[in-house]
């Protein structure tokens, strides 16, 4: 039985229900009569996973409020929920660690899915949950969690950083370009972090990977147009409006004053926020300033989803849960408990929500100045390479002299697997 | 004239005494000041009241007991006293076991001869020259397969790992145990003694040092280690040691506003340590001496 349910990968709803009508026979002819309900209904247990934010009595216990809400619209089954702590990130490498003893269902980041789908945990979704999933959702976000045509999640938000700024100091004009916003106050951008600083290669026509997902094409950071934006990367490093932000530093600059203007993501929002209060402006990337054309800045984007553990025993329950967390009433939710940014295509109609300079920006940072952070197994080596270009700018060994030189270094360390 | 080029000589002598002790001291206070420069640093940001894990100051501008409050108060997110009960349990019951199976294996193989002395002895080194960690999976999956990794079981899971291996490290408490004359083993088989009394009532009072020693390091190891605790948790939040704490609040979600209490979480864990250290640093240097001198 329980061999039956979790071998087939693609579950289309016929098959859901074929197999649980099945279990529910298996139950009534007592194969399984060491666990029968006691609410009339068929007996479930499902462990989740989430962060620990929201499960956290302060935040609203958004993941037990959905949870308990999904059992109530499912009277015909007796949920049992187990809750667990894993993030989004370290999903990854806690589910990778040992699939079978993982959740049912966790939450993800899609720049971990094909660690996801090589460890086989995956359950991919098919039939009528892959068209609810496609009717609510934006391409891009699908396209974010597709491989091989197959989708192996439900989207609950997009991942990706922004612009903040004081809004007494720049206006609404100055945050489109980086140039008129050096010229007016001090910017802190995260210039040693490979997360951000490709933003800026990707203005100039640097690809990774085709578009994000062609493996054999490798990183084209090389060539003309990359040592442009090393030349520019290294005036922009020496102008005295623009400093570095690490460890924390830019967000500190924010709070005693120093800083204007800084490039991170929703997490910030609620310190910013108490400190600018009603100034506090968020925008989509500036674009920037090279060689006298305006270049637009574009941002890694991903996006944060809901998956389904392959060996679950309870394959239907586990999928219709996962769709029910990643559904706009669960994103409704988790936007008023957390401000989590919500993604579902109806919510974002919702004048209220649309409304919302956050929301705004982020939706329009990933419509608009984001690429799809490829997550093709060679870009692991894409990061340390760029950071390093970015230390070595900031610690003076890369030049205008050696500029060209060293960016092929970055480029040749990338498309290599050796370590670097 | 003989009795002036005397006092000359003394006097330079001092001079030159002096002179060496005011080098040395410099060089002292340097090193201290370097050594304890990060101590007292992250003291000072246990007690910072400016929020953030980034200050432009090297002393704070305020100062706060809230990060403290903090720890053992806001444990709705991260349940502070939680995982230092945690620690703590797992730590003393570890500390116990492996205390005595280190020191049962050093007397057996410093007093008793057989067989197998020789091979287990080279067994030992030779294992103990792989890191620990290099096990580590192979261990989670044995201890899903006994049912340890889930609910309170973790907590004898990881008893277990920091115990299990206690038994190779002998070498320096059987050295020890070497220099502790055999003849008062066979005064004390000759008037009727079994090996465990030997070993509980003449072996280990003549030992004091070496066995504070052991007690020490075997209590450390599992108070400070985050490796196999983090493979052992995954997601059983309620288990979770100080290690993997005090390391989530500095992910990126956390960070801004927990920094000076992940500080405040460092500065209480090393309390303990210091404290133990403090009632046992005679002990701590003895223990390499030997054990009955001149």
């Amino acid at each position: 039985m329980r061999k039956k349910l979790s071998a087939p990968r693609v579950l289309s709803r016929r098959e859901f229900i074929r197999l649980s009508a099945a279990a529910t026979a298996a139950a009534a002819g007592g194969a399984l009569s060491g666990c029968s309900g006691s609410g009339g209904g068929e007996n479930v247990r499902l462990m989740v996973w989430s962060p620990s934010l929201d499960q956290a009595k302060d935040s609203g216990e958004w993941l037990q409020t959905c949870c308990n809400r999904f059992a109530e619209l499912h009277p015909e089954w007796d949920i049992t929920f187990v809750y667990g702590v894993v993030d989004e990130t370290a999903a990854g490498t806690t589910v990778s660690q040992d699939t079978e003893a993982s959740a049912d269902v966790f939450m993800f980041t899609n720049d971990v899915l094909n660690n996801l789908i090589d460890a086989g945990a995956m359950a991919k979704f098919g039939g009528i949950y892959a068209d609810e999933i496609k009717a609510t959702n934006s391409e891009a976000l699908l396209a974010s969690l597709t491989v091989d045509d197959y989708i192996y999640g439900v989207p609950f938000t997009t991942n990706t950083w922004f612009m903040y700024y004081d809004k007494r100091v720049f206006t609404e004009e100055d945050v489109k370009s980086l140039d008129a916003m050096l010229a007016k106050g001090v910017v802190s951008f995260p210039f040693t972090n490979s997360w951000y600083l490709p933003a800026f290669y990707f203005g100039n026509g640097c690809t990774l990977f085709g578009d994000g997902t062609q493996e054999e094409l490798g990183a084209d950071f090389g060539g003309e147009n990359a040592v442009e934006v090393t030349n520019y990367l290294i005036d922009l490093y020496q102008n005295p409006n623009f400093i570095v932000d690490a460890d924390g530093s830019g967000l500190a600059g924010m709070r005693d004053g120093s800083v204007k203007a800084i490039f991170t993501g929703s997490w910030d929002a609620a310190a910013l926020k108490e400190i600018l209060g009603d100034n506090m402006g968020v925008a989509a990337l500036p674009t920037y300033n090279l060689n006298g054309e305006e270049k637009q800045m574009y941002a890694y984007a991903g996006s944060k989803a809901i998956g389904v553990n392959v060996h679950s025993k309870y394959m239907v329950q586990a999928i219709q849960l996962a769709i029910y967390l990643g559904g706009a009433e669960a994103q409704q939710l988790h936007y008023d408990l957390r401000t989590v940014i919500p993604c579902n295509t109806e919510l974002l109609a919702d004048p209220a929500i649309a409304n919302d300079e956050l929301v705004a920006a982020q939706n329009e940072t990933f419509d608009r100045t984001s690429i799809l952070q490829p997550f093709v197994a060679s870009m692991t080596n894409c990061w340390t390479p760029v950071e390093n270009l970015g230390k070595g700018i900031r610690s003076g060994t890369i030049t205008h002299e050696n500029a060209a030189e060293q960016t092929k270094a970055m480029n040749d360390a990338m498309n290599s697997d050796g370590i670097s | 004239m003989s009795s002036n080029t005397k006092a000359a000589k003394q006097l330079s002598a001092k001079r030159i005494r002096t002179r060496n002790n005011i080098i040395v001291y410099i060089v002292l206070s340097v090193l201290a000041f370097i050594w304890l420069f990060p101590v007292a640093w992250i003291v000072m940001t246990s007690f910072r009241g400016e929020k953030g894990s980034y200050i432009s100051t090297f002393f704070p501008k305020t100062y706060t007991l809230d990060n403290y409050i903090k720890l053992f108060t806001d444990t709705s997110l991260l349940n502070f006293p939680q995982m230092f009960l945690n620690t703590l349990f797992v730590a003393i019951c570890s500390c116990i076991l492996s205390s005595f199976f280190l020191l049962s294996a050093a007397y057996c193989l410093s007093r008793l001869r057989f067989k197998l002395r020789r091979p287990y002895m080279n067994m030992a080194m030779i294992l103990g020259l792989f890191p620990g960690f290099m096990s580590m999976v192979a261990v989670y999956f044995i201890l899903k397969a006994v049912g340890l990794t889930e609910g309170n079981g973790v907590r004898l899971a990881l008893i277990l790992c920091y115990s299990g291996g206690a038994a190779l490290g002998f070498q320096i408490t059987k050295g020890f145990f070497d220099t502790i004359p055999m003849a008062l083993d066979e005064a004390a088989l000759l008037d009727g003694c079994t090996r465990w009394q030997i070993f509980t009532k003449i072996t280990l009072p003549l030992s004091k040092p070496i066995v504070i020693y052991t007690i020490l390091t075997s209590f450390m190891g599992p108070w400070v280690d985050f490796v196999f605790a983090k493979v052992i948790c995954r997601a059983n939040a309620d288990q979770y040691t100080v290690a993997i704490g005090l390391w989530k609040m500095l992910e990126k979600e956390y960070i801004d506003s927990w920094y000076t209490s992940f500080a405040a979480g460092a500065v209480l864990i090393s309390i303990p340590i210091a404290l133990l250290f403090l009632k046992l640093q005679k002990y701590y240097v003895n223990g390499m001496a030997g054990a009955v001198k001149g």
